[in-house]
């Protein structure tokens, strides 16, 4: 009996072991909760590890029903007692866990709803494992609590991961590209929830809230709420964050939110921070006007006779910079192909940018030397391919389905080739298709459906073919047909 | 022996500086000659092995590039023309400018200015003189109406006067910007400014800039082609097309407008074409070799240029001949195939874009209505310039549109500075004709095509044209906007000469007119 004891007595140590840190999390979480501020260096950089350190009790818990259930068959038995070891890295990794969650949440300023379900939700799964665990080794019997206990922590643990996927990926991260037939059937909305936004008929709904959304949302808005700080509302706003309140009517000079976004880009206080875009002066202006005319939410667009337009406001050319390393990682895969086809097209096929991995080219140079079989072999690079000029070349209809491989097209030129009616028609999934240049072919009226039917189409070149400037075209065409 | 040992310690610690030149003395005096010679040829092998290594290293910027680095445009030695992708995706993709050289009045063609008409004959007020310097003007000049009536027209609404009937059929395709400004009131120095970026020579020009960040895709034709239009070259001279510090392989390849278009692309008799290419070869490989020995690039651009001559032999004179089009075709351009004109040009400038030519470069004469001579009255030479460029223009943006082209094509019009609003009055009298002096301060040019808003006027001057009150638009702020749309930040396109990173756009900032981009 001496062992048994001792061993009952050894898991007892480590359940109180274990009980401390979880302990000293919950009075951290209630004591000093995230509350939007930025904190200390050391905090902030191990909090960085939060991400990466939760996958660890994840994998854990997951495993820990695979042992059990694998143990009740005869030739897996040996597997059952490892759970217990399993369980207990569980309990540790994910006391460690939250633990560098809180760090995270606490220096990094966060703060918000999802943020607060998530925080507790990490706090109470590493205490059910901690519970787990005990329930596994004192129930004689009684297996049946501790299952339900396990079932309860694998479904905490799913909705802690979801939440914490939702603030760091955004609250759509799992649905954003759900089919549509799937969502009818979970019965989830057909479109994104979107806030309503403020009435465009207020000089605050249409000139101030949208640089707002454009420059501030992603730090202050509903799911990230940095310094206590939301600017997705006209309430919010005026309410201002931890610092007090950032816009003061009628008051430019001690409106702290125009303090902060006309200091030098370099000050700590300039915002938006990290950088992030800054805004144009016509915005600045934009926001001055407004908080000069007391920063009313009612007052009507045109009130402001001065400010600057909508135009002006966007005529700032700014370039962003290029991440070659990125695109020589996104042209990695087509880029033996493109050499091969430069070797054998030389100065006819290239990249559209020194930012992009899209192609173009431009085969008309060649002329009648450009056959079918050469379009043929575009086929390795053909989803890459978004501008194509195929004119005067001696290419048939036998190229159009290699042409419709080339989904991503956005200008197609085809003139005064042999192409026909055919090759048209093939060209229906093309959705990107901007531009379709058919001038000087044998198309006939007959393509005028299939064109209007292509999303993007803003123009279609179809002079010197059969149809005729003053032939009845289909509406969607209105004004897009040159001739 | 310690106390050996310690004595010259001690006398190092008192007098270490005699002590090292001691020792270094004692070093110098165990060189012998041999000694000398000796590590000398060592070092010069050194030094030897050190310029090897250069040369054979990877040069630094073959690293991966960061977003810091400068954009590559090194290429290929016997392939300078070849293609190179723009920074960022671009919306024009070959330029056809159309210089009107001598600098045509704004106030007569885009400018409508009422209250001018109604002032016309008055004494021009003394705040429009202050300060100012003019080519001619003298005194108190008159201040001169619009020689022609104006109009609204189009969709747009836009301005023009009765003097191009053809062109304000495609009113709602053109931008113009009526707020140019420019810093020279000469032709040649503003022209160059123009063309160049900078009033000076030596630079390089808008098209050999365009050539050398994007290359060529039709190897069979020069890059960057420049047109005349008989008359006479602009007072710029060949500069206008000069590659100035580039790479001379860059430069604007200038073809005759009549006649041959290139003069001696034919074989001579009993050359044939098999006999050529042996010869080139040879010639080839003699230059390779200097190439080779010497690192010139103008070795590089001889070579380019040989071999461009002989693809060109079969290509050009096609491309150039006119005569290949339809009657029909050449009827709209006003075009007489054989003689020197601006219309046969539009209609070559045509079948050259569709050859993917980078850049080409039309040039008309005779818009420097002073109203000395009946040549360069308003009334009367004024009249004449436009009925030669209208119908052309119009023809050229009528097939460009029809063709797709337009799309990645941008179309630019335009002088090198503006006219007065004032009649010029050369040595303070009245002259025989009406004409305006220059005016740098407000110019109207006019853009179409790729990546460009139609159908908008940008840009405000007073009521007498003569000043901008609302968005100035500086040369270098155009040549920014254009690089632009070429998909170039102008900042990012530059070569380094003379110490500096030179570009186009030179060391004032310059700002993309975002307002005109569509």
């Amino acid at each position: 009996m001496t062992p048994s004891l001792d061993r009952l007595s050894q898991r007892n140590r480590f359940a109180l072991l274990a009980l401390t840190p979880i302990l000293l999390l919950f009075i951290l979480v209630i004591a000093f909760p995230p509350d939007g501020s930025e904190r200390a260096q050391w905090a902030q950089f191990i909090g960085r590890f939060h991400p990466i350190a939760v996958h660890l009790p994840i994998a854990f818990i997951l495993l820990v029903p695979v042992l059990e259930l694998a143990g009740r068959n005869s030739r897996f038995v040996y597997l059952r007692p490892s759970a217990d070891f399993v369980l207990g890295l569980a309990t540790v990794s994910a006391i460690l866990a939250a633990s560098l969650g809180w760090c995270l949440a606490r220096s990094g300023a966060y703060s918000g709803p999802l943020m607060t379900q998530h925080m507790w939700s990490g706090v109470w799964l590493a205490t059910m494992c901690l519970l787990c665990w005990v329930l596994r080794g004192r129930l004689t019997g009684g297996e049946f609590v501790y299952s339900i206990a396990l079932a309860l922590t694998v479904g905490l643990m799913t909705w802690t991961g979801y939440r914490g996927g939702q603030l760091s990926q955004g609250e759509d991260h799992l649905t954003e590209f759900m089919p549509g037939a799937l969502r009818k059937l979970l019965m989830m909305s057909a479109e994104t929830r979107i806030v309503s936004p403020p009435s465009t008929a207020t000089f605050y709904g249409a000139r101030i809230h949208p640089i707002f959304e454009q420059h501030c949302f992603t730090c202050h808005s509903a799911n990230k709420h940095k310094s206590n700080l939301r600017l997705d509302s006209y309430a919010s706003l005026m309410r201002g964050g931890k610092h007090g309140m950032v816009i003061k009517p009628g008051n430019i000079q001690s409106s702290e939110l125009f303090r902060r976004i006309t200091l030098p880009a370099t000050d700590d206080d300039y915002m938006p921070k990290e950088n992030k875009k800054p805004l144009s002066a016509a915005e600045v202006k934009l926001i001055e006007l407004w908080i000069a005319a007391d920063a009313s939410a009612t007052l009507p667009l045109e009130a402001i006779k001065d400010a600057p337009s909508p135009t002006t406001a966007a005529a700032e050319v700014t370039f962003e910079k290029v991440d070659f390393a990125a695109v020589a990682k996104e042209r990695a895969g087509l880029a033996p192909a493109v050499a091969q086809l430069q070797k054998r097209f030389p100065n006819l096929l290239d990249y559209e940018s020194r930012a992009s991995a899209d192609l173009m080219f431009n085969a008309s140079l060649l002329g009648e030397k450009f056959e079918d079989a050469d379009l043929a072999s575009l086929a390795p690079v053909a989803d890459h391919i978004v501008i194509a000029d195929f004119s005067r070349t001696a290419i048939t209809d036998h190229s159009a389905a290699a042409i419709a491989a080339m989904k991503r097209l956005r200008s197609l030129r085809l003139v005064h080739t042999k192409i026909t009616d055919a090759t048209v028609h093939s060209l229906s999934r093309l959705d990107q298709l901007e531009s379709l240049n058919i001038f000087g072919t044998r198309t006939t009226p007959a393509v005028l459906p299939i064109v209007a039917g292509l999303p993007k189409l803003r123009h279609l070149y179809a002079g010197e073919t059969t149809i005729r400037a003053d032939a009845p075209l289909p509406a969607a065409l209105k004004d897009k047909v040159l001739f | 022996m310690p106390d050996s040992e310690t004595r010259p310690n001690k006398q190092d610690q008192q007098q270490p500086a005699e002590t090292h030149q001691d020792v270094r003395r004692a070093v110098l005096e165990a060189e012998t000659r041999r000694h000398f010679l000796r590590t000398l040829s060592g070092g010069l092998g050194t030094l030897f092995m050190g310029t090897l290594a250069a040369k054979y290293a990877p040069p630094a910027f073959a690293a991966v590039p960061s977003s810091e680095a400068a954009l590559d445009f090194t290429r290929d030695a016997s392939n300078p023309l070849s293609v190179l992708p723009p920074q960022f995706a671009a919306k024009a993709r070959r330029v056809i400018y159309l210089h009107m050289a001598g600098a045509p009045s704004q106030l007569e063609l885009f400018e409508h200015k009422p209250e001018l008409t109604r002032l016309d004959g008055q004494d021009c007020p003394a705040s429009f003189l202050a300060g100012k310097r003019f080519a001619f003007i003298n005194g108190v000049p008159k201040l001169l109406g619009s020689q022609y009536p104006f109009h609204q027209t189009g969709q747009s609404g836009q301005w023009i006067s009765d003097r191009l009937p053809h062109l304000e059929k495609h009113i709602d395709d053109l931008c113009i910007i009526k707020s140019m400004r420019t810093d020279q009131f000469n032709h040649a120095p503003a022209q160059l400014l123009v063309h160049t970026g900078n009033a000076r020579l030596g630079y390089a020009s808008f098209g050999s800039w365009v050539l050398y960040g994007l290359g060529t895709e039709n190897q069979n034709l020069p890059g960057f082609i420049v047109l005349l239009s008989g008359g006479k070259t602009p007072d710029g001279g060949k500069q206008l097309w000069g590659s100035g510090f580039l790479p001379s392989v860059y430069q604007g390849v200038q073809c005759r407008s009549h006649g041959e278009p290139v003069l001696y692309l034919e074989n001579p008799p009993s050359v044939s074409r098999p006999l050529r290419r042996s010869m080139l070869d040879v010639i080839d490989e003699i230059n390779k070799q200097t190439y080779a020995e010497f690192g010139n690039p103008e070795t590089v651009t001889r070579i380019a240029q040989y071999e461009l001559a002989f693809r060109m032999q079969m290509e050009a004179t096609d491309a150039m001949d006119i005569r290949k089009e339809p009657e029909s075709v050449r009827a709209r351009y006003a075009s007489k195939p054989g003689e020197a004109s601006f219309a046969n040009n539009c209609l070559v400038a045509r079948r050259l874009a569709e050859r993917g030519v980078r850049f080409i470069q039309l040039y008309h004469w005779g818009w420097d209505s002073h109203g000395s001579a009946a040549s360069e009255a308003l009334n009367i030479g004024f009249v004449k310039r436009c009925s030669e460029v209208d119908q052309p223009i119009a023809a050229l943006l009528d097939d460009l549109k029809q063709r797709g082209l337009l799309e990645d094509t941008l179309l630019v019009w335009g002088g090198e500075f503006g006219r007065t609003s004032m009649r010029e009055n050369r040595g303070g009298q009245q002259m025989k004709f009406v004409g305006r002096d220059h005016n740098p301060g407000a110019f109207t040019i006019w853009l179409a095509g790729a990546g460009v808003k139609p159908g908008i006027t940008h840009g405000v001057t007073d009521d007498m044209g003569y000043e901008i009150v609302k968005d100035p638009v500086e040369i270098r702020d155009l040549h920014a906007t254009m690089l632009y749309l070429l998909g170039f930040d102008h900042h990012e396109l530059n070569y380094r000469f003379q110490g500096l990173q030179q570009k186009l756009t030179s060391v004032k900032p310059a700002r993309i007119v975002g307002e005109i981009l569509a």
